[in-house]
């Protein structure tokens, strides 16, 4: 028999290829044939010869059934090994295509990169943010429920009303409660100011978390009269202040001057409501004031209970509560919310949102343009594709091929695209981290590399897919053969009109996104320029906590009475206008955007109608003299306060422009008398301006502002104007307060900008990564629009060629192909304007004091739109003029 | 000479790629050949050849081709590849010290 190579056995091997089952019959078969016939040759008669044949080949069924097994598997490895190596060859094969033409390579690749990385970065952002559950047990079933104003306003619950909800409400089947504190630690450190929480001992319970060493409050531990000194601490502080000492739940930690015992430690990870270093027992009395509203409240659903029942029955129970307390509770009601809200507001859910379909955007726009490349290829290409069908490719192989084609290149794009995730993602992290909850956690991890693969391999079949499925089948409607294609050719593809097609589609997704990134930006800038009512610039910010007396008869040694108190911040602020380079030294109990609020209701004296639907609130504030100096709030009519207004003088009040138009809208506030909630009056002596300092990005709430002297506020933010940096005082501000008390922390020490800052990074944020977007968006326009352009140029070089040699003057040339671009351009724009005039309704949310049908907006991107089309046309409409006729009509 | 040996396990892999270091050959004229040059020592159940084939054949030790045969019929004729030989050779040096082995043991005198 002759040896056949290699190739030729393959191929015949293909030719003919029996199945297993036939194979196997087939040999046994002979076998048992061959056996026969040998036996009767020696004499046997056929019928013992059968006999004979089938005892020494033995049991041919389970053979068979041996053999077919054995040889399932080995086509099955087969199958596999084929297509794995012809994987390899498309591979490999679409590397040296991707070699050869380095232009393209580099462009496809950068496109995709930048759509690729930019919705990894955005993924990134709400995979840790939005999707992520909050890191406490069952974490879908907790909620919070808070009260709301007469006017429906959420707000704080008092610690009678806490209690009572607590003994009524069925549905939640345990509620905890907390209010801030900010504890003072003292050590051979020095002070140090935490973030301490008053906890009820159910609160841990609520969370699901145990702790990780130790204990946490027993119920006697948190009962006015109870032994109350005892703390549980954060993992952080544990390793900071105690090296992570297991006996540390044997020691005592100093905390305002009180020993408290330690009983617990929380395991790393867990932290409730923010940054807290420590937890003490907030023991609620039902004998404190009912109008006094300082706890937060979580709870967990009881099992079986919706949030909607829980919110039904705890509003019963607030209407109860405001007959049976109406003097405190009288229009007061209830709202229970999942805790998961707290965290994610709607607003920035919808900010989110947002971001994530505008790099949708851009990721389809990525593809778009790359789909456009590959086929404007594919179209060069034509004629190797018709040589492989004719050497006997199928289409299925061959669509395999450009499939390959279509994922090696969107994984070199997400290799890349990965890479500046991972720069981008440390950078928003920073920015944002201040602003968005959880952000800190970010990192490029396991989810977000999974999340970009998946993107990189969609991206890839689609654009892959593209021009696969623009291939003809060789015996195309237009009656050319694929041997018709090689002898003259011909083109099988007739691309340009689905490459205008995509084209007009990136130019209008650009111009979507570019209006989208104009009006965000639009309403940045409009929001850096807010009156914010004080100037920020030169003022330094510190936190100041005086350990208070809890009683008049409370002698604890370092508490502050009341007159200690006003007596402090007074001397305070004469010693530090004493300091070279302060202008102005005062205080205010919650510096602008430092986080948080006060208000409360108010009534000026003397006017009618006190319908619940009139109850009326305002933030308040404690401020020193000097405070509206310090900050440069301008006075507009009256007097600020003065030293005298310290006790026991008439109380009175300044308030501000805003709540002087909500308490006398027709009349003069001046001289006039305000009854407030907790049942003081006072007089009102001044207007100021009105300020922001709440919320940047929403109109300045009525506040009404009190005398330290009058009102002797333990916890202060030193605010002091400096003549030039305020980071220079900051040493001068630390040892002032030493030498009055050494035992008192200065906290967050910082520029008032730096607050101001803080409280704008979410939009900064946003609007960051909008222009990143519009940049990018702006480039992959331009691109696409330069490729096609100058691909249509290159296609029609031979018919611009017979056009100059009949006489056509260049600058027609020239002025049909820029012509083309720009008709392109034009028809994107149209359409993606009218897109985003329906679209940009969703950016509502996250706009400024702007509309988002905003003309001037979508006039200038339209305008930028279509100077970049003309541009990016001229350059191929300038090679177009200058063909050399000769040259083009011998190219084809 | 008693009764044929029965085979033990594994060396009948052996025995084909020995058989078809000779030449390529169908599954009949293995068995026929094996039984042969054995002088009908060793007893097999000829289908019994078949899976340790097909195995092989999986294994990459030995391939497959379809031919005519004598009688113009399509018979499966397996030939010995490359690794095939280097399998040979190793499988031929540890019956050697197989074989020498227990040799060693039962000749030696009591």
């Amino acid at each position: 028999m002759p040896r056949l190579g290699r190739f030729a056995r393959e191929l015949r091997a293909r030719l003919w290829k029996p199945s297993v089952e036939e194979e196997v019959r087939r040999e046994l078969d002979y076998h048992l044939e061959m056996l026969e016939q040998d036996l009767i040759a020696h004499g046997l008669d056929p019928a013992t010869a059968r006999a004979e044949a089938r005892t020494k080949f033995g049991d041919a069924d389970r053979f068979g059934e041996a053999c077919r097994d054995i040889g399932e598997r080995r086509d099955r490895e087969m199958r596999r090994s084929e297509w794995f190596a012809e994987f390899r060859y498309d591979v490999r094969y679409s590397l040296r295509q991707l070699r050869a033409s380095p232009r393209f390579t580099v462009v496809a690749v950068l496109t995709l990169a930048l759509g690729l990385g930019a919705v990894t970065t955005i993924f990134g952002i709400a995979n840790t943010v939005l999707l992520r559950a909050l890191p406490f047990a069952d974490p879908d079933r907790l909620v919070t429920a808070s009260e709301t104003t007469p006017v429906g306003r959420p707000f704080s619950v008092s610690e009678p009303n806490y209690l009572d909800w607590r003994r009524r409400v069925r549905r939640l089947s345990v509620i905890g409660a907390f209010s801030g504190r900010s504890p003072t630690i003292r050590g051979d450190a020095g002070p140090e100011r935490l973030v301490g929480v008053a906890a009820t001992h159910s609160l841990f319970s609520v969370l699901g978390v145990s702790p990780a060493l130790g204990r946490t409050f027993a119920a006697e531990e948190d009962v006015p009269g109870g032994d109350t000194r005892v703390a549980v601490i954060s993992d952080a502080l544990w390793q900071r202040r105690f090296g992570g000492d297991p006996g540390v739940t044997t020691q005592s930690v100093e905390l305002d001057g009180v020993l408290h015992r330690i009983i617990g430690v929380m395991p790393p990870g867990f932290d409730f409501p923010n940054r807290v270093d420590v937890w003490v027992p907030l023991a609620p009395s039902a004998r404190y004031h009912r109008g006094d509203r300082r706890l937060d409240v979580v709870a967990r659903l009881a099992p079986g209970a919706t949030r909607e029942q829980a919110d039904a029955e705890l509003a019963g129970v607030a209407r109860q509560l405001s007959t049976e307390y109406p003097a405190d509770n009288r229009g007061w009601g209830s709202r229970v919310q999942l805790l998961r809200e707290a965290y994610v507001t709607p607003q920035l859910r919808a900010r989110l949102v947002t971001l994530l379909a505008t790099v949708g955007v851009l990721l389809v726009m990525a593809c778009v343009n790359v789909a456009s490349l590959l086929i404007a290829r594919a179209g060069t290409r034509e004629r190797e594709m018709a040589v492989r069908a004719a050497l006997g490719a199928g289409r299925g192989r061959i669509v395999r091929q450009l499939l390959a084609e279509g994922l090696v290149l969107s994984f070199i794009g997400a290799v890349v695209g990965v890479a500046i995730a991972a720069v981008a993602i440390p950078i928003v992290r920073d920015i944002g981290s201040t602003a968005i909850p959880r952000l800190d956690e970010m990192a490029l991890d396991w989810g977000v590399l999974v999340f970009a693969l998946g993107a990189c391999l969609t991206t890839g079949l689609v654009f892959g897919l593209a021009p696969a499925l623009h291939l003809r089948p060789p015996h195309g409607t237009n009656g050319t053969s694929g041997l018709g294609v090689l002898r003259s050719g011909a083109r099988t593809i007739d691309a340009s009109r689905v490459r205008h097609i995509l084209v007009v589609t990136s130019v209008g997704l650009a111009m979507l996104l570019l209006v989208c990134a104009g009006l965000v930006g639009g309403s940045f800038v409009k929001l850096m320029r807010v009156d914010l009512g004080f100037s920020h610039d030169h003022v330094l910010a510190a936190s100041i906590a005086l350990p208070p007396r809890r009683s008049p008869t409370d002698s604890t040694p370092g508490r502050y009475a009341p007159e200690r108190i006003a007596a402090f911040y007074a001397e305070i602020a004469q010693r530090l206008m004493d300091v070279p380079g302060v202008r102005a030294a005062g205080a205010i109990n919650i510096a602008p955007f430092s986080g948080g609020n006060t208000s409360m209701g108010f009534e000026p004296v003397g006017q009618t109608a006190a319908r619940a639907d009139e109850y009326r609130s305002a933030s308040w504030r404690v401020v020193t003299p000097a405070y509206f100096t310090a900050l440069g709030t301008a006075l507009a009519r009256g007097r600020v306060f003065e030293d005298r207004d310290r006790s026991p003088t008439p109380d009175v009040m300044v308030i501000n422009e805003t709540m002087a138009r909500v308490g006398w809208p027709k009349s003069d506030p001046l001289g006039q008398q305000v009854k407030l909630s907790s049942g003081r009056t006072m007089t009102v002596v001044g207007i100021v301006r009105d300020t922001r300092h709440v919320f940047v990005d929403s109109l300045p709430l009525p506040t009404m502002y009190f005398s330290h002297g009058q009102f002797p506020w333990a916890n202060m933010w030193l605010t002091v104007r400096a003549t030039g940096d305020p980071a220079a005082i900051a040493d001068a501000v630390r040892r002032e307060v030493a030498a009055l008390d050494a035992s008192v922390a200065v906290a967050r020490v910082q520029p008032l900008t730096q607050l101001v800052r803080d409280a704008t990074a979410e939009p900064r944020l946003i609007v960051l990564v909008f222009a990143i977007f519009a940049s990018a968006a702006l480039v992959l326009a331009t691109i696409g629009l330069y490729g096609v352009v100058s691909y249509t140029v290159s296609r029609r070089s031979r018919e611009i060629g017979v056009r100059l040699a009949l006489g056509a003057p260049p600058r027609g040339i020239v002025s049909a192909v820029l012509g083309e671009g720009v008709r392109l351009a034009a028809i994107g724009v149209a359409l993606g304007g009218a897109a985003a005039y329906g679209a940009t309704g969703a950016l509502r949310a996250i706009l400024f004091e702007t509309e988002p049908t905003d003309v001037a907006t979508f006039a200038a991107i339209a305008g930028i739109l279509m100077v970049v089309a003309a541009v990016a046309s001229l350059a191929p409409a300038r090679r177009a003029s200058q063909v050399d006729p000769m040259v083009a009509l011998r190219s084809e | 000479m008693t009764e044929p040996t029965e085979l033990l396990h594994g060396t009948l892999d052996a025995l084909i790629l020995k058989t078809l270091a000779w030449g390529p050959r169908h599954g009949y004229a293995i068995a026929q050949w094996i039984e042969s040059t054995s002088a009908d020592a060793l007893r097999i159940e000829q289908g019994s050849l078949y899976p340790a084939l097909y195995r092989l054949e999986r294994k990459g030790w030995i391939e497959a081709e379809w031919a005519l045969s004598d009688t113009k019929r399509q018979v499966k004729v397996y030939r010995l590849t490359d690794a095939g030989r280097e399998r040979l050779a190793i499988e031929t040096k540890q019956w050697a010290r197989f074989a020498e082995g227990v040799a060693r043991i039962l000749l030696e005198p009591t």
